[in-house]
Order: C-alpha cells, then structure tokens, then sequence
C-alpha cells in the first residue's frame, strides 16, 4: 500500500474499516472496564491486537478459499496444508475462552501461519497464478 | 385566521405566532410556510417542521421551545429578539429554554447592536450568528431574513477545480465560503444548514464531555490553553468558556481565519504556513484537538500535523481528533483519504515516538449515515515538563 493509501476502497473494505472501528471501541471500553482486557490500554497494544485478529480472519478465508478451488485436492495432498485446515478450520479453538496471553499468542500464531502461506503461495510454482489475483495482492501488500 | 402553509420539502418556516396577520403580507421570498400560535401542539409542530429548512421564530414568547426535541433539535432557529427588551429581562425569560440550546448552526435577529453585544458576551456566541435586521417589527423582520435567506441559498461558489489537492482546495474554499456561507466552509459544502446542525450536535455530544475530561480539576483560576488545528470560522471556540480559556486556532485559509477573528474577537487565530509548522512554542497548549481535518489531508501532512500537535503540548495535556475512521472510494475527485483507525492509531504512535497513552476512544455514528464512520480518540501527552 502506497505511503498516502491510495487505494480504492469496496464495500468490503468499508465494512471491514467499520469493523475494525467498532472492534478498538469494544477493546477500549473492556480495557477501561476492567474486564477481561486481552491488552492493556495503550494505542499500539489496540492496534496491534485488531491486526492480528484481522490475520486470523483473513487466513480462514484463504484456507476456505484454496480448499474450495479446483485447486484444493492438490493443496490437501500437502501435510502443512492439513495441518493448518485442521488448526483453524476444522478444530478452530473457542478463542472467547482462552485466557488474554493465550488469545494473543493464538493470534499471533495464526498471522505467522497467514505470512508463511503467503510466501509459500507466491513463490510455489502457481505463484504467478496467485500473484494474478487481486485479492492475493492485497494480502501480500498487507502482510508480507 | 388560518396559517398559511405549503407541503414542499425544506422549506424556511416562519413562525409568526400572533403576528400571523402582520407577516402574512409582509412579502416573504421564495416558497416558504407561516405558521401561528394555532400551530404549537406538539403533533402539529412535529409534522410543519418536519423538513423545515430553518425556522424564523417571530414570536418567541408564544413558541413552544421545549417541543423541539430529537429530530427537530436539527431544525436551524432563526430567533428575533422581541424589541425594547433589556438583556437581563431576554435572559431571564429566554435563558434556559432558548438562548442556551442555540448552537453555531443557529441566529439571531436582532438591530440594537448594544443588545446583541451583551447576550453575545454572555451566551459565547459567534458574531456571524447575527441577523441585522433594521426593523425589529416581526412583518419587517421577516421580510429582512426571507431575502436574506433567499440570498445564501441562491450562492452558488465554485472553487476546487480539478483533482483534490489539500492545501489548494481548503484554500480556495475558505475564500469562497468563509464570508457568505460559512456553514458551507467548515462544514458538508453541498448540504442544507440543517443537515451540518445535525453533523455537529453528534460531535458535540461526543466532544463535550471530552473537553471537560481534558480540563480535568484544573483550578478554574488557571488559564486553560486550548488549540484547533483547521479551526475554520472558528465554530469550536464557543465551546469554551473565555473567562477560563485562551483558545488559539490556526487554518490553513487566510480567508478563514479572517471570519474566525470577526466571528470571535476576543480569540486568537492564525495562519498555518505551508510547511505545516504551528506558530507557537513547545508545550504552549493543555489541549490541542483538530475535527475532521486529518481525513482531509494525505499521510504526510498527517503525521506532521500530529508531531506539531504533540510538541506544542504540554506533559499530561491531550491530544484530541475526531476523524472519519470509514471512507468510500478513493478517487482524485474525493476530498478524503481514507484511513482506518488502527492505521490512525499506528501514525499516531509514530509521530509521537510512542510517548502517549490512549484516555478515551468512541465511535461516532451520524444519523444520516448507515454505518459507523466517525471516531473520537483522545490521547494524553506523557513525559516531564521542561518549563514550569
């Protein structure tokens, strides 16, 4: 993403703006509460945490997305690609659960995993297949 | 007597009271509706004012001022004083159910300039909220504000042509605006005084306690120093109280800062240069806020304008924006650069070098709008002071 992010906003890029606007908001008031606040109170733990919730989101729909292609009895025949459809599709934890410093190691966890993926993705040989596609771009523009 | 009334969408309503017979033939321009002290039950009023695009209070004594509630709260007032009435008689009888609810959005028909001068003082209120009316007779009044009336909305400014570029497009519109429409500078240049009242009654709520959370139990005694960074006509500066405030504004339009000064004499403001450099030493201010001005402005200009903030601040004092946080699409047409507010958050640690801590976070819905877009975030400076 350019330094003044000029890029163009959808509708999904709205929604998720406003997600991400109402999910500081939340953050905050818990933090504030003194409820079970996963980080303390300071712009970048805010920040940070909405980010890598964001990674956790956005490496389901990756997954769900190359599972669902016709590429996807190719991708399962990989073990590192079960194993990552196991971690967060099909034994996704219950991350309301977990303890604060659990949440944010899973978090944390799942944007290594999204930052691996995308690099595998990009330099494999279907990278430039991948690379093609706009919405790849975009996470490799946002992650990598 | 009947009222006279039309069904057509945002029109002026002038509520004549029981002066309907005088007005009724005072001429009033354009398509307009007049109503009487027949008009004031509550369903009636709701559904005459309902896309009124201001009201012209001829008769204050006879108006039903507690029926404006929700919506009609964004109904701009005009209000002409009643004639041969001391300030101190106007306050009493007026005070709590008028003059304290009016806002930037609203106005005040009045010729005796002593007068005016006093409840201005008192009320905090802008000078460009007068109507000078020659005569205070409600039929001549009328006809003073419906030409009037009909004048501002006849204006039609052009500026900002080709793609959006900050510094020229504030520019331009400031010395478009700042003198004839000035809820067109500072505000939605393309919708109704109306629509900007209900803009700025949601930030106001969500400003307010903020402001007074910034003053915190400071001694009433100490001078409390405010900032607004892209203050415009200076709509903000009467949220704050002069006799316990030094409130300071710069913009970047000369033309605005010139209606700022007339708007509030008693205020400083300034021009901002081109390198994005505030005027005023380090640690000048106890409080330094901008209001959708940042969204305006590429990254940048951003995240020098937040430094400057933050060095004219003094340890302990806030820093206050409230931004658009959701935008549309981007085009070179679009005045604003859209930012999310981690993203926000994230060039506001830069340019702070981390040295804040965030003290209040809200998000920001106006009615018009069907998702959230605005949020306020409201950070406090950390470190000692280097002046005492």
């Amino acid at each position: 993403m350019s330094e003044n992010d000029f890029y163009t906003p959808t509708d999904l890029d709205r929604l998720r703006m406003e997600n991400e606007l109402l999910a500081f908001e939340v953050r905050f008031l818990k933090a504030r509460s003194g409820g079970p606040a996963e980080v303390s109170g300071s712009p970048i733990s805010l920040s940070r945490m909405t980010h890598l919730e964001e990674a956790e989101t956005d490496l389901k729909l990756l997954l769900r997305r190359i599972q669902n292609s016709p590429l996807g009895p190719v991708a399962r025949t990989n073990r590192n690609f079960r194993t990552l459809i196991g971690r967060y599709l099909k034994r996704s934890p219950n991350v309301g659960s977990m303890s604060p410093t659990q949440r944010a190691a899973y978090f944390e966890g799942a944007e290594r995993d999204l930052v691996l993926l995308l690099k595998r993705l990009g330099r494999g040989p279907l990278g430039v297949v991948f690379r093609g596609r706009k919405s790849f771009r975009t996470l490799q523009e946002r992650y990598l | 007597m009947e009222s006279i009334s039309t069904n057509k969408a945002d029109l002026p309503v002038f509520y004549a009271g029981r002066f309907l017979d005088r007005v009724a033939d005072a001429g009033l321009l354009g398509d307009h509706a007049v109503l009487s002290d027949w008009d004031v039950l509550p369903a009636q009023l709701s559904a005459a004012l309902e896309r009124a695009s201001a009201v012209v209070v001829l008769d204050m004594f006879s108006f039903p001022f507690e029926s404006l509630v929700g919506d009609l709260q964004d109904v701009p007032l005009i209000l002409l004083l009643p004639p041969q009435l001391d300030s101190g008689f106007l306050t009493t009888v007026f005070g709590q159910a008028a003059f304290a609810r009016l806002g930037f959005f609203d106005r005040i028909a009045v010729r005796n300039t002593g007068l005016w001068e006093n409840l201005r003082r008192r009320y905090n209120w802008a000078e460009g909220q007068r109507v000078e009316v020659e005569e205070d007779r409600p039929e001549h009044a009328a006809a003073e504000i419906s030409a009037a009336l009909e004048a501002e909305s006849a204006l039609h400014a052009t500026f900002g042509d080709g793609d959006y570029e900050a510094d020229r497009y504030w520019t331009e519109r400031g010395d478009a605006l700042a003198g004839g429409a000035p809820h067109r500078a500072v505000c939605s240049v393309n919708h109704s005084p109306r629509f900007n009242k209900a803009i700025h009654r949601v930030q106001t709520a969500a400003l307010l306690p903020q402001f007074a959370a910034a003053r915190g139990t400071q001694d009433e005694e100490v001078p409390f120093d405010v900032l607004e960074v892209g203050v415009g006509v200076g709509r903000w500066a009467a949220s704050f109280d002069p006799a316990m405030t030094r409130f300071t504004g710069v913009d970047i339009s000369e033309a605005m800062v010139q209606a700022a000064r007339q708007n509030f004499p008693e205020r400083r403001f300034d021009r901002l240069g081109d390198e994005q450099i505030l005027p005023y030493g380090d640690e000048s201010f106890d409080l330094s806020f901008s209001v959708t001005v940042m969204h305006h402005n590429p990254t940048p200009t951003k995240r020098a304008l937040i430094a400057e903030m933050w060095r004219v601040t003094r340890p302990g004092g806030r820093l206050m924006f409230l931004e658009d946080f959701v935008s549309g699409g981007w085009s070179s047409k679009s005045t604003v650069y859209p930012m999310s507010v981690s993203k926000f958050a994230a060039l506001l640690v830069e340019a702070t070098a981390g040295q804040v801590v965030l003290e209040h976070m809200e998000s920001v819905r106006y009615q018009h709008d069907d998702f959230t877009r605005g949020g306020l975030l409201s950070v406090s400076k950390l470190g000692v002071a280097r002046t005492w």
